[in-house]
């Protein structure tokens, strides 16, 4: 039975991703034996429960017991305190990486010039994916010339993630392809999983916000908020609205700068009318998604990413406003309502003047989303994911197929003359496909 | 017929493989024919050397040698087994043992501690499944070694059992008073695993250890044990031994002890039975136990230190019974009918 490597973050780690791999680990694990590999310093008690957790250290795993598994699944995402020890082990070990976010140049930034103070792989990275611009324009966005949603937008950095990979999984469909970052691996787009509440709690939910008296109207913001949550606009657009008493916004989540939204809030005059609730536990979640009116989901520039909180939003019936990019551009568009990245305050007040003049329209926009939910059933999901890392498994020969080209390139172009390197760069071409051909025999 | 043996080498390492592919070439020239040995040198580490060994001998051009055509290739081991050839026949010693078998063998897996371990055994494991096959024939060692190859790689084979080296030399002289352990000393041969045993044989028996060591570090390893365990009176290291000395150590032993793990083929069992000697393996010995007759020509006793010591004091208690197992053994191989004739007329067929 193909035994499964998974490095994720885990509760009780602040993230999404960590929220995925317990929606996704219980399926997992009955299908196939799972090893847990963490760096964390905790690890929440239920996740052990699931399957066994091993700590590693991302300098010096431990080879000989990762390799019990057949295969590693690493999971990638924009938080090099989270993300950057998986991704030390995936660089050695080749995997299936499943990309949570798509562009990842924040991480790549943050965990080579923050953390591990090291600017010269930075632009190195930069300079091998994007050439000499790429290095001029990390140079100068180290010296504060450059602003990091367009760094992030113009150099996202996916493929030094996922060079070497056996296989990626992302969430976005085409979205690698339109950023210009197709890896040179197998690619499976999936739908997000996401286990939807049973019909009856969802009616539930829904009779109680009917029941509710408005106005206010209750807005909400959820999820790890950072700069590309738009936070900015939501606010000025709110404070610009002749009709804002007629609403209450709270914002729920880890703010990547706290400190400056609250001056924003107290300068644009919102104090009475916005509040910031934190990282809410469980139970605080359900009770202010059940009883919201709308949520404002935005995202940009998007780093591609699927979000969770979106498909939670949807759970709970709530229509949301949403950035017209990236996956959300892809979302129905009878289920979300759409802000153009470039016409933000404008798009979120004409939203909010038609939420006033028909909440009902808006009640039936996350309906339909509630019912779009289908198409994440966990169980396909983790069918999907298994199949998948199967198959890639079965060209893992084609990674070293590749690395050996690399070398016997390398190699002759340092002694032999180019024109008499052909023939034999011609004679190891071949025989590197004779030995590892890409249909290998016996496979479908 | 012009016929190139194709096999791998280690340099300065030399044990059973080196000393087949030598007889083979003697059997092919006392046949009349010409025969060379091509012996490709290999090292296995770090594993990223594997796929360049592999993709060297595949460079290789065996054709024909100053304008005269080679007429047939013997492959013997990895990676040269995949030097290609029109008219190439294989006979399989083993495949590349750490990429299958001894993968998670605690002492013996060397790929399995590093983290492309697993996409190098990948790679080794789909190369064999593609490339074998291009022979015209492919023979192995043993019924072990064909098994393996058919279990791991869905390929067959027919096996096809070889004499030891000097087969008409060995003889048998009254027992003397130990066990010979003749091997190279490394963690598969389990030199390590009959000194344990020692320390639980109720009798002091002693062992007589020939052979050269893989490494210092096998060495040391072994030297550290039998201080450890205060065996060093019932213990004695012989080195490398000439043929006539290796003959000798046999003739003048109480038995053989040879307890590896999943041997290819194991010449030292056949050397046993020709010098009369009964024979001490384990269960999961692999090759040995293709000819040792448990309880009539030797004894297998389970892979632990207790039960190879059960063994081991059964033989040094009741020497007439050894003795009769050792007959029984001589007996055995001249019925096996093996000769290098009968390999010879296989790869050439």
């Amino acid at each position: 039975m193909l035994k499964i490597n998974w490095f994720s973050p885990l509760p009780p780690a602040r993230s999404g991703i960590a929220h995925f791999t317990m929606q996704v680990l219980p399926l997992l694990a009955k299908r196939r034996e799972v090893a847990l590999w963490t760096d964390q310093d905790q690890v929440s008690p239920e996740v052990q429960r699931i399957a066994r957790v091993t700590r590693y250290t991302p300098d010096d795993p431990p080879w000989r017991k990762i390799n019990d598994g057949a295969i590693s699944i690493y999971h990638l995402g924009n938080q090099p305190d989270l993300h950057g020890g998986i991704w030390q082990v995936s660089v050695r070990q080749p995997g299936i990486v499943v990309l949570h976010d798509l562009c990842l140049h924040d991480f790549f930034f943050m965990l080579w010039i923050h953390y591990k103070k090291d600017r010269v792989s930075y632009l190195a990275a930069l300079e091998r994916w994007y050439g000499e611009e790429g290095r001029q324009a990390g140079q100068a966005f180290c010296a504060g010339g450059i602003g990091a949603e367009s760094m992030a937008q113009r150099f996202p950095l996916t493929r030094e993630a996922v060079q070497g990979a056996l296989g990626v999984i992302t969430h976005s469909r085409g979205a690698l392809e339109a950023l210009g970052e197709a890896p040179g691996c197998p690619v499976a787009a999936l739908d997000f999983p996401y286990a939807a509440a049973a019909e009856s709690r969802y009616r539930e939910w829904m009779a109680a916000r009917s029941a509710a008296p408005r106005p206010p109207y209750r807005l909400v913001v959820f999820g790890y908020l950072s700069r590309n949550r738009r936070l900015g606009a939501v606010l000025d657009a709110l404070a610009g609205f002749n009709a804002r008493e007629q609403f209450r916004l709270e914002i729920c989540g880890q703010l990547w700068d706290e400190a400056n939204t609250r001056t924003q809030i107290e300068r644009l005059g919102l104090s009475s009318l916005v509040k910031l609730r934190g990282f809410l536990p469980e139970p605080l979640v359900e009770q202010k998604l059940s009883t919201a009116d709308l949520a404002i989901n935005l995202r940009y520039p998007s780093m591609g990413e699927a979000s969770l909180s979106q498909l939670q939003f949807w759970d709970y019936g709530l229509p949301t406003l949403v950035t017209r990019t990236g996956w959300y551009a892809s979302l129905p568009e009878d289920a979300t309502a759409f802000v153009r990245p470039e016409h933000e305050v404008e798009d979120i007040q004409s939203h909010l003047r038609a939420f006033l003049a028909d909440p009902g329209a808006f009640r039936a926009m996350g309906e339909r989303g509630r019912q779009s939910l289908e198409h994440n059933d966990p169980e396909k999901y983790v069918d999907a994911m298994t199949q998948f890392a199967a198959m890639a498994l079965r060209r893992s020969p084609l990674v070293t197929a590749l690395a050996l080209a690399g070398r016997v390139g390398n190699d002759l172009s340092a002694w032999l003359h180019p024109a008499a390197s052909a023939y034999l760069l011609d004679r190891a071409s071949q025989e590197i496909v004779t030995i590892w051909p890409g249909k290998p025999r016996g496979y479908p | 017929m012009k016929i190139l043996i194709a096999t791998s080498c280690v340099p300065f390492i030399r044990g059973g493989a080196e000393i087949l592919a030598d007889s083979l070439r003697d059997a092919l020239r006392a046949a009349g024919h010409e025969a060379e040995l091509a012996a490709i040198p290999f090292k296995h580490y770090p594993p990223e050397r594997i796929p360049d060994h592999m993709l060297a001998c595949r460079l290789l051009d065996l054709t024909e040698t100053c304008g005269v055509r080679i007429d047939r290739v013997i492959g013997l081991k990895f990676p040269a087994y995949l030097i290609p050839h029109p008219n190439k026949v294989i006979w399989l010693l083993h495949q590349h043992r750490t990429a299958y078998e001894l993968w998670d063998h605690p002492r013996a897996g060397d790929l399995i501690h590093y983290a492309n371990g697993p996409v190098i055994r990948e790679a080794i494991h789909q190369a064999d499944r593609e490339l074998i096959p291009e022979a015209k024939a492919v023979y192995t060692l043993s019924q072990n070694v064909s098994g393996r190859l058919r279990r791991c790689s869905g390929i067959g084979s027919e096996p096809l059992y070889n004499p030891p080296a000097h087969a008409g030399l060995f003889y048998n002289r009254p027992a003397g008073d130990y066990l010979f352990f003749p091997s190279r000393i490394t963690a598969v041969k389990r030199q390590w695993l009959a000194i344990q045993a020692l320390a639980h044989c109720r009798e002091r028996v002693r062992v007589r250890f020939a052979g050269g060591a893989d490494s210092p570090m096998q060495q040391a390893e072994c030297d550290n044990a039998v201080r450890e365990l205060k065996l060093g009176d019932r213990v004695e290291w012989l080195g490398v031994v000439s043929e006539e000395q290796k003959r000798d150590l046999y003739a003048n032993s109480l038995a053989v002890i040879f307890p590896p793990v999943d041997e290819d083929y194991g010449y030292i069992t056949l050397e046993a039975m020709l010098s009369s000697k009964p024979v001490i393996a384990c269960s999961d010995s692999g090759g040995p136990l293709e000819f040792i007759v448990d309880r009539k020509t030797g004894l297998v006793a389970s892979p632990t230190p207790e039960s190879l010591a059960q063994a081991m004091d059964a033989l040094w208690v009741d020497r007439r019974c050894a003795a009769a197992m050792g007959e029984a053994g001589r007996a055995r191989y001249e019925d096996l009918n093996i000769s290098w004739k009968n390999v010879v007329e296989k790869l050439l067929c």
